[in-house]
């Protein structure tokens, strides 16, 4: 089931929310269009929190989180902070954490087992990351961008990358991560799957522009909708 | 596409148009009157020009015609081919070649008269000089007649041809005539090629598109062929085995074995095997059409081994259609498209272009690393939901519809407490406060907060108590003194430089006289020897009014009736006004700080001395000073224009 949706005109869905397998943060927004795409979606199976952070709307960008945890960053106030408490259920820990790159939905990418981080977050960040999140974590980069969260969405069962990483990196990068992997676009041709993609176990979000043969691609990779990654290849294939 | 689109050839015409149209444009564009009175140099250059326009105009419309048609060793070999079929390769390159010699010709006959026009001595010779040039140039374009004729044919059938992509994904529908080909064409595309119940309906080649896996297909319908050398062929079947020779599709090869076409299966299968040859390397199907009047399994058993025996060795898939019944048509065309796309993708793969595309092709399958088990977390209400569907009429109310209901966006403000978690529902709107017995609310989030603030003090109060903070503040080095005494030191000498500063400010922006040049100024004038002689005088008693009494210029004394004119009305001027003034009866302001209260007066001469400041102490011209911008206009210094040789104006 992949879905597309668009938040005030923007196609880059990822920036304004963030979605894991127990619960899904939504910016708040002029209409409640947007929320309600997912909240039709999810909305009696997980939570959608409406939330700001740090004031602002980009909450995808600068959160982090899967279905055991939660990271915000330092510039989080505490009343957000309160309302998130409040708002997710009591198995998911909520950690704010002082690191310098504080655009945490940026630096680092995470399923509910696995995270890629930037080269440059600190250790300290990464401990918290792997306490908190209950994950390993690797220091990675993807087609050369040190941006991890960016150039890929993950799930537990597929991964969608950059479209430039190279064959060596998808297969280094897939047995990292242990889930089937493809070099892809999103949002009629745009690189940062990040920001036009989110994703969990059984549903996907994509930007409004994103075309039929990329949806086709995300619902295999991520296996929705019953649909195998292999077909991928053979359906890519076809139209060389 | 657009790599073979013959339809923007511009049209050739006929070699007296062609006449018309140059000749008609070099009486247009050149001067047209001259006079026998004029220089000869000047009569030259006028037909000299009018000959030269007429070559300049000739090249460029044969150069565009040669630009435009095609040349046969440029373009694909299939178009190449169809053209020498369908026009005659020779006769195509002969008379483009001709353009070209004539084109040619044109350009040495200007060249030769442009010569000879520059010894003409008379307006009458230099006229027979151009007639004869722009005469001979019309003999060598009336020469050329046929070449353009055929070209303008050649023009209008290549503009007709269908826009083949020879690089594209084909299916290439050939057979004997008759057998259901057209028909074929018109069931899987929508291209209405006309079917008719005879041979050779079909005569040139017919394109049509059609989709499949969302790719766009091409069907190419040919005119049937008969089995016969190729040397004897004529020009339509000939256009059939073009398309065969250089087009990579998938081939069709239509069989009638109800020999309703009016040809035998044997003949048939000795087409087919006549012309296998253009078919290696090529996907190849046998289609046994109108299956609704005989099957090949009602075939006498010779002629099956026939159809079993291509099957076999060729690899040729043999498939059963019936364009009257639609029986098979969609399997057939399926298969073909099929095959057709494994091999080209198969041809690709092996081709330099896959290495920009192929890591988008690559799916990486993990290799495992560890046993850990890292299964999906998807929760069991999601299992065999549907997608959210708006029109459905039991569907989950939606935070948007209270949004419409509550007065729409802008209006409506999201509860956001609606769907907190506690173990009392009621709870959720209870108000909590920021801040508490001076604490905040977050400090109370980590359970542990007290404990850990007692072992901080404790770890603090052992420090203390170890001396820890003590020793630290004592230590003051000679080093730091000295740095202090340099530090204050350089504030003194700074506001010594400060004030030196102001004490020159205090000159304001009035121009300093260096001694020297006064004392050189005063040479002839010096005004503290008059001052002093003056002093001198006075001092013994003299009157000194006259000493200067006669160089200074006397002024009008603005005050001679002062006092007594009392009787005279008053007039309200302002009290600064002098009374003098104040009698007057024009009374000019000072247009430059009228309407401003005397301290803005004030503030406007201090701006303005201070924004003079620099341009008078580099005696720099104000906008005030006299300047002329432009010595000698040109428009008031030069004559009536002529003819119009100058490029100034």
């Amino acid at each position: 089931m992949a879905v597309r949706a668009q938040f005030e005109n923007s196609n880059d869905i990822g920036v304004f929310s963030r979605l894991t397998n127990k619960y899904c943060l939504v910016a708040i927004g002029g209409s409640e269009n947007f929320y309600s795409v997912f909240e039709g979606e999810l909305g009696d199976v997980i939570p959608v929190i409406h939330t700001s952070i740090a004031g602002t709307r980009i909450v995808g960008r600068l959160t982090l989180g899967n279905s055991k945890g939660l990271l915000v960053p330092s510039t989080t106030t505490d009343q957000e902070l309160q309302h998130l408490r409040n708002s997710l259920p009591d198995s998911v820990k909520i950690q704010r954490i002082e690191e310098r790159l504080s655009a945490l939905g940026n630096v680092i990418a995470c399923n509910d087992y696995v995270a890629l981080v930037h080269p440059d977050v600190d250790r300290e960040t990464q401990e918290i990351i792997k306490d908190v999140l209950d994950v390993e974590v690797f220091t990675q980069t993807i087609a050369g961008n040190v941006l991890v969260g960016s150039y890929c969405a993950l799930s537990n069962q597929g991964a969608l990358v950059h479209p430039r990483t190279t064959i060596q990196d998808q297969d280094e990068l897939s047995s990292l991560l242990q889930v089937p992997l493809v070099a892809g676009t999103i949002n009629r041709g745009s690189d940062v799957i990040g920001a036009g993609l989110v994703v969990n176990d059984w549903c996907a979000f994509a930007g409004l522009d994103s075309t039929a043969t990329e949806l086709s691609v995300v619902e295999s990779i991520f296996k929705l909708h019953e649909a195998q990654p292999t077909a991928i290849v053979k359906e890519m294939r076809d139209s060389l | 596409m657009a790599l073979y689109n013959f339809k923007r050839i511009q049209p050739v015409p006929a070699a007296n148009d062609f006449l018309d149209i140059v000749l008609s444009r070099t009486q247009r564009k050149t001067p047209t009157v001259i006079h026998k009175n004029y220089k000869i140099g000047r009569i030259r250059q006028f037909y000299m020009r009018k000959v030269k326009f007429t070559q300049d105009t000739f090249e460029e419309k044969l150069k565009a015609m040669l630009e435009e048609f095609p040349k046969l060793d440029d373009i694909h070999p299939f178009y190449a081919d169809l053209m020498n079929v369908l026009y005659d390769k020779d006769h195509y390159k002969l008379a483009l070649g001709q353009i070209n010699t004539a084109r040619h010709l044109i350009d040495q006959v200007a060249k030769e008269y442009v010569r000879l026009l520059k010894f003409g001595d008379s307006l009458y010779r230099c006229k027979q000089l151009k007639k004869a040039a722009l005469g001979r140039m019309a003999t060598i374009m009336k020469r050329q007649k046929d070449s353009l004729a055929y070209l303008e044919q050649v023009r209008q059938h290549l503009s007709r041809l269908p826009s083949i992509d020879p690089n594209t994904r084909t299916l290439l529908v050939c057979g004997y005539p008759n057998v259901g080909k057209s028909s074929f064409m018109n069931k899987v595309t929508r291209a209405d090629v006309d079917v008719q119940p005879y041979a050779f309906t079909t005569k040139s080649l017919f394109v049509g598109h059609m989709d499949y896996k969302y790719l766009r297909w091409q069907v190419i319908d040919t005119p049937g062929i008969l089995d016969h050398p190729l040397e004897q062929m004529n020009t339509i079947e000939m256009q059939s085995v073009t398309a065969l020779a250089h087009l990579r599709a998938c081939i069709l090869f239509f069989m009638d074995l109800s020999e309703h076409c009016g040809y035998s299966v044997e003949d048939q299968i000795k087409l087919y095997h006549n012309i296998k040859p253009l078919f290696t390397n090529k996907p190849t199907f046998i289609i046994i059409n109108k299956i609704d009047i005989v099957r090949p399994e009602d075939l006498p058993v010779e002629q099956q081994d026939m159809l079993k025996e291509i099957a076999e060795k060729d690899g040729a898939q043999i498939i059963q259609l019936s364009c009257f019944t639609d029986e098979g048509v969609m399997d057939a065309r399926n298969t073909a498209c099929e095959k057709l796309l494994t091999a080209r993708v198969e041809v690709k793969l092996k081709g330099q272009k896959i290495n920009d595309v192929i890591n988008k092709l690559h799916l990486a399958e993990p290799q495992a690393r560890d046993n850990v088990a890292r299964p999906p977390i998807i929760p069991e209400e999601v299992k065999g939901r549907s997608l959210f569907n708006l029109n459905d009429p039991n569907r989950r109310k939606l935070e948007r519809d209270l949004e419409a209901e509550n007065g729409g966006p802008g209006v409506y403000s999201v509860d956001l407490n609606k769907l907190y978690i506690f173990k009392d529902p009621e709870w959720r709107y209870d108000s909590i406060p920021e801040i508490i017995d001076g604490r905040n609310v977050a400090d109370f989030i980590d359970p542990d907060i007290q404990e850990k603030l007692d072992l901080l003090e404790r770890e603090e109060e052992r420090l203390e108590t170890e001396g820890f903070y003590d020793s630290t503040e004592e230590i003051v080095d000679s080093e730091d003194e000295a740095l202090r005494d340099l530090a204050t030191e350089i504030r003194e000498k700074k506001k010594f430089i400060i004030q030196a500063h102001r004490s020159k400010k205090m000159m304001k922006n009035r121009p300093i006289l260096p001694r020297t040049v006064k004392t050189k100024s005063n040479k002839f004038f010096n005004l503290s020897l008059w001052r002093k002689w003056k002093k001198q005088l006075g001092k013994l008693g003299l009157d000194t009014s006259a000493v200067r009494a006669r160089s200074l210029t006397r002024k009008r004394k603005r005050n001679d009736n002062d006092g007594d004119d009392s009787e005279q009305m008053d007039i309200d001027l302002p009290p600064n006004v002098l009374k003098s003034r104040r009698l007057g009866v024009s009374v000019s302001r000072d247009r430059s700080v009228a309407g401003l209260a005397v301290g803005q007066q004030k503030q406007t001469t201090k701006y303005r001395k201070f924004a003079q400041r620099r341009p008078n102490q580099f005696a720099k011209a104000g906008e005030a000073d006299r300047s002329i911008q432009v010595k000698r206009p040109k428009h008031l210094f030069s004559k009536k224009s002529g003819i119009g040789k100058r490029d100034w104006r």
